[in-house]
């Protein structure tokens, strides 16, 4: 029994919490939780939880039913909803095989796979994600078939009585309460949309955070009898949620993304790596926009990118390089602006550290930044220079991870067959629908 | 030849032209040379020593008054031993003297051959008075800096190593003085560390406030080879960092880790800094928690909670060597005191034995090939092999028996002698090796003060290393030739001494010997084996107790051998059931001579025996019933594959002799499963190839389908006219000789009558004969054979299936094909291979069936069936619940994918393509290479594919006796797999993405080329 144990365990004793929940994550980044009764956590400890994991989406075979969630001490936290008598905690787990060895098909550890493989050449990575959501009325559509959102507020706007404002104060002081902090909150474009940004911190912790995070919210919104979502585009009209997230590379305590002097203070490493994920973002998508709706904010227009490109400060790009402040070398970083609010974190950073990585070992070029507006160019001007489409829909995504072979080397050839088998399904799903778009259009003229 | 080149090979020296050319120069002018000459004698390398000797007199002229010293007993003067021996055994420290005449006295040291030590305590009064540091005071500040304090302390250091140097030179035997130098080494090292301490403090007084400086208590550890205090002449120091704050108040924590850091630096760069005087060694920090990355001083609080939370199982075993080596004694004890529990009790901590036995994977792995052979240290044999072996059993045994809780090696060795844990022979001997290797080190890197574990390549260099490690007691005068050899046979004992020390014991405590063996209780026997990675500890203990009770000379032979064997079964999958095995094969075994003769004398032979013991089921099972092919591990010659030819004229003998049916296919199936087994052997010895063991095994096959052939039809035509002739036509992977262990006999049957008979009759004569020949192979016969795998006949792929008639007569089935036969039965045929049965039948058979199986064209409706056929069978033969990307057979990219694709090929091309023609599928997938029907990486990538899948299902059957066409996912199993297709232990998860990925890309070749 090592420190940490022995400090959850008297926690748990000190503070009287009487359950203990045990979170993992299935392939397309749902939650589960499991609950322990205290007196069990010390064998969980030593041995890990039995579970049958053949229920999981994504995590097991049909077969090997027999998983062990085992969890990670240093996640252990207090959750505050659940009100100061009778308290609720949670740890989040890696999922061990029957022998104790690390599941292929475990996201966390696919991440720690992909944060080892950084470790190897030198690199620690840090991730400061921006989350957007709605908050809405409820999770009932109105009448219209529309969802409700809870005001008409619009990007910064200062709402008096605000709902959302309520929500964010305590949104926010909850987040701190589990250890999350926050570094900024604000009123989105949308009606009814946030914006909260964790402060940057390790590639796995942040996953790890955004998990939470988005858990605290939803709470936080059923107490105050509303409802939120980080669906990726909730409304044809208003912009889709995004989860822009800016990535640095350190090795040691300098930051490998700065060099000052080169063009926008960006080392060779910085290039590389945005070399990398840009190569490779048109396999990735299905992992960082993984619903079929997510294709329809990558698609909706407004500041979504949609095209493979990068730029100084050009929010229509694809990866942007944050205005430089002089004197703050340490916090040089790229923001990827593809990733949508609903994508499974663990993946997501996976690949897209992965793909950078990749740029990095090869040395790929990286091809001139754009300098104007990228969607206001015609579809010929982008081909000349180079801005190619990220895939247009769910099935096009699949098709293109399909073809990959660094995908498969990133997530493990389980979770890539996994995951794309889940994806297919979908799509196949979704093909079966009639929506109340073809009924408005056809209906009414056929 | 003049007489003075005689007399200089007599005296040993080598390079006779440059030598007499240093006798001729001016600085020897007026010493006797006849003297000088002797005096030379004394040195290990005369050569070196000559030249040495000229530079030192051309550079310090004063040093002429030393080559002569007075002997206490006589009163005459004698050559100065303590120079010449210097002379020829280091030119660094000749360097020294001529950079610091006046250091010359030291050629006084008298040349002893029992040399005392110099006292710890002495040292460092000496280095710290150097630097001007009062070696009384509770905490010595210096009252040098800078360079000046460099140069002192270094020069002081130096001294203190020649004089050391000479004592080792002078001493009758190195290897007995070994210890004491290593000690004096570490101690000399402690001192310099202590005085560079001081220094330190002194120069920090300029950065920080003199209070905080002094309130920083701080205790530099010794690690590794330096914490052990057996360090060599030049070795980096590994040290760690210990700090305190001595009173309340004075500076916070995060001030005296600065103060403690800047500390640490100082006194690093005070002992190696660049300065006219070079520096000593590299102060080398990186054993600390987090290595390069982490603080490099923390307090005490911060180690233990550091170890208590993060550390790896290798930084414990580091700390068994820790020790307080210099700076605040009581804190360094106390660090001592606090990480001693967790050193012993690491042996309770989850993953040792795995880490164990991958730390002696690196031991023993192959070191660079341009160091292979000179390498002292790493390698079989080296000095790292010793101090494994050492400290495992440290670490084994050392949480019970505080005894064994030592720092170096040459005390831990008596210790576990004394404790019993080792035999005094063994350690002896053990002890005896390390020494010597220790001593060939030694004089190596004295020579130019450089690390390095590598001999010497130079004849003469080997030479005169040669008499450096003999010692100058010895009288014969030792060549490079017996270097080699002496160090050869240390290697090679100390490699066999591993399997005896560590296994040996576990003999003695089962056996109940009272021999001079270490007798171990039982319960660190049980630890011991535990460690060794035997997970049924017990029931290994009763193994062993079994097999080495009683007085028979099999007991007594295996008390010898067990321990080396026990090494080696460890080394495989499945220790604890590759012990079983091996006591059922000796118990059934024990009295044949052979067989205790081939254990004694065949060394190869009982290591591969014990490794397919303990990887393979299927050989075990085999093995307990037919013991006697145990032989066969001596003999390469007997596990060549048996051609068919012998294995048939094998079978007509026995059915000459055998009349009677049901005794001669007894005895065909008893000659297939000796094949099998043979085959199956010599695959584990690794003799044999893939596609050699599928044409093994389908000889064997084919040899008991051809015997069951003849008997049956005696059998059925006796006492009736005989009306017709049956052929036995492999197909599938049978026809491609393709098969694997376990494979069915996938066959048709065609029948011709004879001149003249009815037809009717014929056919049902034929029937008869089949259904005798396909009974009599699987039915079970008497007395049973026991852990038979039985041949199942499968005519399945006849045309019509599983409702055409059974057998056809050749014009049945020309007229079949004619009219009715649809696309799959053609693809079928491309495997058909006659196998047992008339030979013109056989050529009359294939002329009917090669138009149907290499048509002229395939139209656009044959090829869209074939595909449609294709499509059905993934979704509908794959077992319920089956994962296709694990099923090799029916999976993804697995063999029926490659092979369909293939067939296709064959179907469409091999009608203009003769190359194309083949029954194999490897055959005609190179064919199409080389066609140019496919691309070279496509091909690779279908043929790596089928392949491995073929492998697999190899391994499969081999290691759990059973066949299986599903990728395992149990670990063990995997484990197993992945070893038998040769991954490195331990690489379970990688094998099963190189699977997975492999497959899915052979799936995507098949997906384009063959659906299109």
């Amino acid at each position: 029994m090592d420190r940490q144990q022995e400090f959850v365990l008297r926690t748990i004793e000190e503070r009287d919490v009487r359950f203990v929940r045990m979170w993992f994550t299935d392939v397309v980044g749902s939650l589960k939780s499991v609950a322990l009764a205290p007196a069990e956590v010390e064998g969980a400890f030593t041995e890990g939880l039995g579970f049958d994991g053949s229920s999981i989406e994504g995590l097991s075979r049909v077969f090997e039913s027999d998983m062990l969630a085992q969890p990670d001490p240093s996640t252990f936290q207090i959750l505050p909803w659940r009100g100061t008598t009778e308290q609720t905690s949670r740890m989040f787990c890696d999922i061990l095989t029957p022998d104790g060895e690390p599941s292929a098909a475990d996201p966390r550890n696919v991440l720690k796979r992909t944060l080892a493989r950084a470790a190897d050449m030198g690199f620690t990575c840090y991730t400061h994600p921006e989350i957007e959501f709605y908050l809405l009325k409820s999770d009932r559509p109105g009448p219209d078939g529309i969802p409700i959102p809870v005001d008409q507020a619009g990007y910064f706007d200062h709402v008096p009585g605000g709902v959302a404002q309520d929500f964010r104060r305590t949104a926010v002081t909850m987040l701190e309460d589990v250890g999350i902090s926050v570094e900024f909150s604000h009123h989105e474009g949308g009606p009814g949309q946030n914006e909260i940004d964790l402060r940057y911190a390790d590639a796995l912790a942040t996953a790890d955070n955004i998990m939470t995070f988005r858990t605290v919210i939803r709470e936080v919104a059923i107490q105050q009898g509303t409802y939120a979502t980080f669906m990726p585009k909730p409304f044809s009209q208003h912009p889709g949620s995004g989860m822009h997230t800016h990535f640095s590379l350190f090795e040691g305590d300098t930051n490998a993304f700065h060099e000052p002097g080169a063009e926008y203070q960006l080392s060779k490493t910085a290039r590389q790596f945005m070399a990398g994920i840009l190569r490779h973002a048109p396999e990735f998508t299905a992992v960082t926009n993984q619903f079929v709706n997510s294709y329809k904010r990558l698609w909706g227009g407004g500041e979504a990118p949609s095209y493979v490109s990068w730029g100084h400060n050009n929010r229509s790009a694809l990866m942007r390089v944050p205005l430089y402040k002089p004197g703050k070398g340490q916090a040089s970083r790229l923001e990827y602006r593809g990733i949508d609010s609903a994508a499974n974190p663990y993946l997501a950073y996976a690949v897209l550290l992965g793909a950078g990585l990749k740029g990095i070992e090869e040395g790929y070029e990286l091809p001139p930044a754009a300098v104007e507006d990228v969607s206001a160019l015609t579809t010929a001007e982008r081909r000349a220079l180079g801005h190619h489409p990220l895939p247009s829909s769910l099935h096009d995504a699949v098709r293109q991870m399909e073809e990959s072979e660094l995908m498969p080397e990133i997530l493990g050839e389980q979770v890539f067959d996994h995951f794309l088998r889940n994806k297919r399904d979908e799509w196949q799903d979704y093909r079966l629908q009639v929506t109340p778009y073809e009924i408005d259009r056809y209906l009414g003229v056929l | 030849m003049s007489s003075l080149t005689r007399t200089l090979i007599t005296l040993g020296f080598s390079d006779l032209e440059k030598s007499e050319r240093f006798l001729g120069f001016r600085e020897l002018a007026d010493i006797d040379r006849d003297e000088l000459l002797t005096a030379l004698k004394s040195a290990n390398d005369p050569d070196l020593a000559l030249q040495s000797l000229v530079r030192l007199l051309s550079a310090v002229p004063a040093a002429r008054g030393r080559l002569t010293a007075v002997d206490p007993e006589t009163g005459a003067a004698v050559p100065n031993e303590a120079l010449f021996r210097l002379l020829g055994a280091s030119e660094a420290l000749v360097d020294f003297l001529i950079r610091h005449p006046e250091h010359l006295d030291v050629l006084d040291t008298p040349a002893s051959p029992e040399p005392a030590a110099v006292p710890q305590g002495v040292l460092r009064d000496s280095l710290l008075s150097s630097v001007c540091a009062s070696p009384g005071a509770a905490v010595p500040v210096a009252g040098l800096t800078g360079t000046e304090a460099r140069i002192a302390l270094r020069t002081q250091y130096r001294r203190h190593l020649v004089e050391l140097a000479i004592r080792d030179l002078c001493a009758a035997s190195p290897q007995d003085v070994m210890p004491m130098v290593g000690a004096e080494l570490a101690d000399l090292a402690a001192a310099a560390l202590e005085a560079a301490l001081a220094v330190a403090r002194a120069e920090l007084a300029a950065q920080f406030p003199a209070g905080d400086v002094a309130a920083v208590k701080f205790a530099v550890i010794g690690m590794g080879k330096c914490g052990a205090r057996e360090l060599n002449y030049i070795s980096d120091v590994d040290v760690m960092y210990v700090i305190e704050v001595d009173g309340a108040g004075l500076p916070d924590e995060v001030q005296a880790v600065t103060v403690g850091s800047a500390l640490a630096s100082a006194v690093s760069q005070t002992i190696y800094a660049p300065e006219r005087e070079p520096g000593l060694w590299e102060v080398d920090a990186n054993l600390r928690p987090e290595g390069k990355d982490g603080p490099l001083v923390r307090t005490l609080g911060s180690y233990l909670s550091y170890y208590q939370r993060w550390a790896a199982d290798w930084e414990f075993q580091a700390l068994l060597k820790a020790r307080a080596m210099a700076g605040d004694q009581e804190l360094g004890e106390r660090f001592e005191h606090a990480v001693a529990p967790l050193i012993w009790t690491s042996s309770e901590r989850e993953g040792f034995v795995a880490s164990v036995q991958a730390m002696r994977r690196r031991v023993t792995a192959n070191i660079r090939d341009s160091e292979a052979g000179r390498q002292i240290k790493l390698g079989k044999g080296g000095l790292r092999d010793v101090e494994f072996t050492v400290q495992l059993l440290q670490l084994v045994h050392a949480k019970n028996d505080v005894s064994l809780q030592q720092r170096g090696t040459t005390a831990a060795i008596q210790a576990l002698t004394a404790a019993g844990y080792i035999g005094r022979t063994d350690a002896a001997k053990l002890d005896a090796a390390y020494r010597y290797l220790r001593v060939l080190e030694h004089r190596i890197q004295l020579v130019h003060m450089r690390r390095t574990h590598l001999m010497p390549t130079a004849p003469d260099q080997l030479r005169a290393l040669a008499r450096a490690v003999a010692g100058p007691m010895n009288l014969k005068r030792p060549s490079a030739e017996s270097l080699m050899e002496d160090w050869g046979r240390v290697k090679r004992q100390v490699h066999a001494l591993y399997e005896h020390i560590f296994y040996r014991p576990i003999l003695a405590s089962a056996a109940h010997l009272s021999a001079a063996d270490a007798a171990l209780t039982t319960d660190t026997a049980r630890a011991r084996l535990a460690a060794l990675g035997y997970r049924d500890a017990v029931g290994a203990q009763r193994h062993i107790e079994a097999l080495t009770a009683g007085v028979s000379r099999r007991a007594a032979l295996q008390r010898q051998l067990l321990p080396v064997l026990l090494g080696w079964l460890a080394d495989g999958v499945d220790p604890d059931s590759g012990l079983l095995a091996f006591r059922r094969v000796s118990e059934a075994l024990g009295t044949s001579h052979w067989y205790l003769g081939m254990l004694r004398d065949h060394q190869a032979a009982a290591e591969r025996l014990c490794h397919v013991l303990s990887s393979s089921r299927l050989v075990t099972d085999l093995l307990e019933v037919s013991p006697e092919a145990t032989a066969w591990f001596g003999n390469d010659k007997e596990l060549r594959p048996v051609a068919f030819e012998a294995q048939w004229a094998e079978i007509q003998s026995k059915m000459s002799r055998h009349p009677e049916p049901a005794e001669a296919i007894r005895l065909i199936r008893l000659i297939r499963q000796r094949e099998v087994l043979r085959t199956a052997i010599a695959d584990c010895s690794g003799l044999l190839s893939q596609d050699q063991v599928s044409k093994a095994l389908s000889d064997a096959d084919r040899a008991a389908v051809l015997g069951a052939l003849l008997v049956a039809e005696a059998d059925v035509q006796a006492g009736a006219p005989a009306l017709t002739r049956v052929l036995v036509v492999a197909m599938g992977r049978q026809g491609g000789r393709e098969i694997g262990y376990g494979s069915d006999a996938d066959v048709m049957f065609v029948h011709r009558p004879v001149d003249g008979a009815d037809e009717v009759q014929a056919q049902a004569q034929a029937k008869d004969v089949v259904a005798k020949l396909t009974s009599m192979l699987t039915q079970p016969v008497r007395p049973a054979i026991m852990a038979e795998r039985v041949l199942s006949i499968d005519a399945d792929l006849r045309p019509e299936g599983k409702n055409g008639p059974l057998v056809r007569s050749l014009e049945a089935y020309r007229e079949y094909y004619a009219r009715w036969s649809s696309p799959w039965e053609a693809q079928a045929l491309l495997r058909a291979r006659p196998m047992a049965g008339s030979d013109e039948l056989a050529a009359d058979f294939i002329a009917m069936i090669d138009p149907v199986r290499y048509p002229a064209a395939l139209g656009e409706t044959e090829l869209r069936e074939i595909k449609r056929l294709k499509a059905r069978m993934e979704s509908e033969r794959l077992p319920r619940g089956a994962d296709p990307a694990r099923h090799v057979k029916l999976g993804r990219g697995g063999l029926s994918d490659v092979e369909w694709l293939v067939q296709l090929w064959q179907l469409q091309n091999a009608h203009a393509e003769a190359s194309l023609r083949t029954t194999q599928t490897i055959g005609a997938l190179h064919a199409a290479l080389a066609l140019g029907i496919v691309d070279r990486e496509d091909a690779g990538v279908l043929e790596g594919a089928w392949r491995l899948a073929g492998k697999i299902r190899n391994a499969n059957v081999i290691w759990s006796g059973k066949p299986s066409d599903v990728l395992p996912s149990a670990r063990g199993d995997l484990e197993a797999v992945a070893r038998w297709c040769g991954y490195e232990p331990g690489n379970a998860a990688a094998f099963e993405e190189d699977y997975l990925g492999l497959t899915r890309r052979a799936r995507a070749v098949f997906e384009r080329l063959f659906y299109g």
